[in-house]
């Protein structure tokens, strides 16, 4: 692998009497290569130290890396099963009592047979997450389908992933959340970041970013909000939320019509460019600053620089993925790079930032309702034949597609699904709407739980499995490059903690489908047949051996046999997905949110991370560095607004949408629109901003408006008198 | 090859990842010795890591009565040595930068020692290593030669340790906002 400028020979500290082992963290899809540093009397993990030769993060770590080592002997570490006998408790953390695995894993078999017995098959769900190696996320994909035998599954990549694999799909025909590898970032001439807090939500990226500026290239940002790396941008494009669609096609507009489109590349490699001249050709600057409220000046200054770019790359994230047009977005975004011809090719292409440590790699191996491993569809016979021929079940016993996340959460309600097994997941604080998301699991006959820490969720649970931490465990994930790269355990599982591909393997046995998981011994055992049940998918892992990721620094899929090194850049023959080889050019009508403001709800609300904490904070609220940075959640607004509302900096205020009502503290900047109000998303219990959030639901990927909804404030006092 | 802490301000993105690693590096006892700023919070979201410069002529030192802050021969002042501090605190106040701590419970004064058991060796202090932003680098004299050549301003100082503070520094800042020499590349 070719050394980028980063690159510098430098041993790694080594203290007497450790042992280092290389790894990477556990928490964002940028797994920050690093080496945990174990005590050789003791076998206990006692620090952190950089890892300098992992070629995308050169030793750079974020505040919750360096800190990651502290959940694996944390004192909250749950040691052994917990059962609940009173269901009254339910949504408390009361109750619970120590039990053996023998007693936890009968009171679950006995539960899910009699569930199923009574109400079928399908009256069992399985809500997945994606920190998981890819070997515990196909396993889960197959414990539902072989071991419980139901239709609904599916994981929290709906509230994380699922749009920008919608929209690659449709415009290439395959999913890989970055055309090329983040060690070409700096290289490009310019950056096109839209919808990402990229210095909270993935600052080992911002060193790349930062060149690019230093090298004397452009950075063009569009946010609401001017988060670091738009304070910094040559052009902050400070848009509504949730109009990102109508700036994508106003900045489409003005490629086409400053002749900067690449009319060779479109003809020969692209469809439905036509179609979409149409649709933007109403996109003016005048019409798209309208409605995305950003000055006509700075949209066509950022045309301009994007389309006379010799390279650039288009990335983005959760602003605009997590919108009821979030797959329109990824689409429109990526449409920029079609018509331009920059892509395919080094330093040129386009991106998604992953949220979760294994957004790409859990999204492509069957947690999701309507996939198998290797991003095979379970709606095509063909794909269904081929995997079932490794699980060694006939086809016709393959369950059919299910529902997406949240609408398993809505069969809960309605008592369609009775029992849950959730694992790796916390949607009582990730999931929209929550007052509905706990009432509903509230009312399940019968839930599990698999985590190392009591969640939120966890205190829904009749029954919590204590599972391992990251560091405990082997496998592979897919950083959100594409890379597919190892994860190395460094302690033995404390207390009577087990992996959960192991509890899944026990609990087949108990369901009497031991036949198919008895031969899956080791974690290695299941990435053997893991890569079996790729080969020949679109996601082709079945080259990507253990000692080849080891030998190459990770493995960029699709790498389809022994030979293959893997494709660190996507599309270098100009050959796309879809069975013509073309990609296509979407044409997308402009549509609002799913709720603008009006007069009872006059502003907007977003919401979004601090750098200090992972997801649903879980985790990274236990590690003390962390929750002192960010002990509690804020509402950021504008100081022009907080002088309308008569409010001063930490005052309290309640924000109202139409499902809900919360207190928070005021935080006042400028760096923020004076019509929408921020808070960020990784607190439970009555700090959840999710309380408030809208659940409409993107008609492709399924995932939640999380990005917007219309929003009243109240100042505390005010509301008394 | 010499090497210096070379910190470019305008880098800076808050997320305090030097203070989380400062308490990694060995023997400093999960206490993190430096410090993170919001310039203007109320304002905008610009942040500046603020560090120990290892002056050359430190006044922590220099202020020192009972002689417990050493100068390593890198340039690196030194924590407190734990036999010889009597807590006083007038390090404390005698730095520009108000950079040493007090521990109460220990009666002894720690600061920053530029992780002088990993630069010795050259390896990169721990918060220059892990920094995100490339805010604190670990750079070589030459290679701070050509930052500063960006940096010049046209009175020829650049270094925030140009008088009035106390003599030269081996730290090295840069100015923020001054990123002269660039070209755009089109």
């Amino acid at each position: 692998m070719p050394k980028d400028k980063f690159f510098r020979d430098i041993e790694n500290m080594h203290h007497p009497d450790e042992t280092l082992v290389k790894t990477h963290c556990s928490y964002c899809g940028m797994q920050c290569g690093m080496n945990l540093r174990v005590n050789t009397k003791t076998n206990k993990i006692i620090g952190v130290e950089p890892r300098y030769d992992w070629p995308v993060t050169v030793g750079k770590m974020c505040p919750k890396g360096v800190t990651a080592y502290q959940q694996t002997n944390h004192e909250d570490r749950i040691l052994r099963p917990l059962i609940r006998d009173d269901a009254s408790l339910k949504g408390t953390k009361e109750g619970f009592r120590e039990a053996s695995w023998e007693e936890a894993y009968d009171k679950i078999t006995d539960n899910f047979k009699q569930l199923q017995t009574r109400y079928g098959k399908n009256s069992l769900s399985v809500f997945s997450g994606v920190s998981m190696t890819n070997e515990k996320c196909y396993l889960t994909g197959k414990f539902a389908r072989v071991a419980l035998g139901t239709k609904y599954i599916d994981y929290n990549g709906r509230f994380c992933m699922s749009s920008a694999a919608g929209g690659f799909l449709r415009s290439f025909g395959v999913d890989r959340g970055s055309t090329l590898p983040w060690t070409d970032i700096h290289e490009t001439d310019c950056l096109f970041i839209a919808g990402s807090n990229t210095a909270d939500c993935h600052p080992t990226s911002m060193f790349r970013v930062w060149e690019v500026q230093t090298r004397g290239g452009y950075l063009i940002v569009a946010d609401p909000r001017e988060t670091p790396i738009a304070r910094r941008a040559d052009i902050h494009l400070d848009l509504r939320p949730g109009t990102d669609l109508a700036l994508a096609n106003g900045i489409l507009h003005l490629l086409i019509k400053n002749n900067d489109t690449d009319d060779a590349f479109v003809e020969k490699h692209t469809n439905g460019f036509e179609e979409t001249k149409e649709v933007v050709k109403s996109f003016t600057p005048e019409y798209t600053s309208e409605i995305t409220g950003i000055e006509k000046d700075k949209i066509i200054r950022a045309a301009h620089i994007y389309g006379k770019a010799p390279n650039a790359i288009v990335m983005f994230a959760r602003g605009i993925e997590q919108q009821r047009k979030g797959v329109d977005n990824v689409s429109a975004y990526t449409n920029l790079a079609l018509v331009t011809g920059k892509i395919g090719r080094p330093k040129a292409g386009v991106a998604t930032f992953t949220g979760q440590g294994n957004g790409q790699g859990g999204r492509e191996h069957g947690q999701k309702s309507d996939l198998l491993p290797g991003y095979r569809k379970i709606t095509d016979p063909e794909n269904v034949k081929a995997v079932s021929e490794v699980w060694g079940i006939d086809p016709e016993e393959m369950p059919e597609e299910g529902v997406s996340a949240y609408e398993m959460i809505e069969l809960m309600a309605q008592k369609e699904i009775r029992g849950l097994y959730l694992l790796c997941s916390n949607p009582a604080v990730s999931a929209p709407n929550l007052n509905f998301v706990k009432q509903a699991l509230k009312t399940l006959d019968f839930m599990v739980c698999s985590d190392f820490f009591i969640s939120e969720s966890a205190e829904f649970a009749d029954v919590i499995l204590p599972a391992v931490s990251w560091s405990e465990d082997e496998g592979t994930v897919t950083n959100l490059e594409g890379r597919i790269i190892k994860i190395n355990k460094a302690q033995e599982p404390i207390g009577e903690s087990k992996p959960d591909w192991q509890m899944q393997v026990e609990l087949a046995e108990r369901l009497d489908r031991g036949q198919y998981f008895t031969h899956l011994q080791t974690a290695e055992d299941i990435a053997d047949e893991f890569r079996r049940a790729t080969k020949g998918g679109v996601a082709d892992y079945y080259g990507a051996t253990w000692d080849k990721i080891d030998k190459q620094d990770g493995v960029f899929w699709p790498c389809i046999d022994e030979k293959d090194t893997g494709t660190p850049h996507m599309f270098l023959d100009k050959t796309f997905y879809h069975p013509d080889g073309k990609a296509k050019i979407c044409a997308l009508p402009y549509r609002g949110a799913g709720e603008e403001p009006d007069g009872d709800y006059p502003l907007y609300l977003t919401t979004g991370r601090v750098v200090y904490h992972y997801l649903s904070g879980n985790q990274t609220r236990r590690i003390p560095f962390l929750s002192d940075m960010a002990p509690e959640p804020y509402v950021e607004m504008h100081p022009d607004t907080a002088r309308a509302y008569g409010l001063a900096h930490e005052e309290a205020v309640r924000l109202t949408t139409r499902r809900g009502a919360t207190v928070f503290k005021v935080k006042i900047t400028e760096a923020i629109r004076p019509d929408t109000l921020f808070v960020p998303y990784h607190y439970g219990h009555e700090e959840a901003i999710n309380l408030l959030t809208n659940a409409a639901l993107d008609p492709i990927s399924r995932m939640p408006e999380f990005k917007v909804c219309a929003v009243r404030m109240h100042k505390l006092e005010a509301e008394k008198v | 090859m010499k090497r210096r802490l070379y910190i470019e301000l305008e880098n800076c993105i808050g997320c305090r990842a030097c203070l989380a690693a400062c308490t990694q590096c060995g023997g400093h006892e999960q206490r993190n010795r430096n410090y993170v700023y919001d310039i203007n919070p109320f304002v905008d979201t610009q942040t500046m890591p603020l560090m120990c410069l290892h002056c050359e002529d430190p006044p922590c030192a220099r202020s020192c009565p009972a002689q417990a802050i050493q100068i390593h021969e890198s340039g690196a002042v030194l924590s407190a040595m734990a036999e010889k501090c009597i807590g006083c605190q007038n390090c404390t106040i005698a730095c520009p930068y108000g950079i040493p701590k007090f521990d109460e419970e220990q009666n002894l004064m720690y600061k920053c020692d530029l992780c002088i058991d990993r630069t010795q060796y050259d390896i990169p202090p721990m918060c220059a290593s892990v920094c995100p932003s490339n805010t604190l680098q670990w750079l070589t004299e030459e290679e701070i030669e050509n930052k500063q050549r960006r940096h010049d301003l046209d009175n020829g100082k650049w270094v925030a340790s140009m008088p009035p503070l106390e003599n030269e520094t081996n730290v090295k800042i840069n100015l923020p906002g001054i990123l002269q020499g660039t070209e755009k590349l089109f």
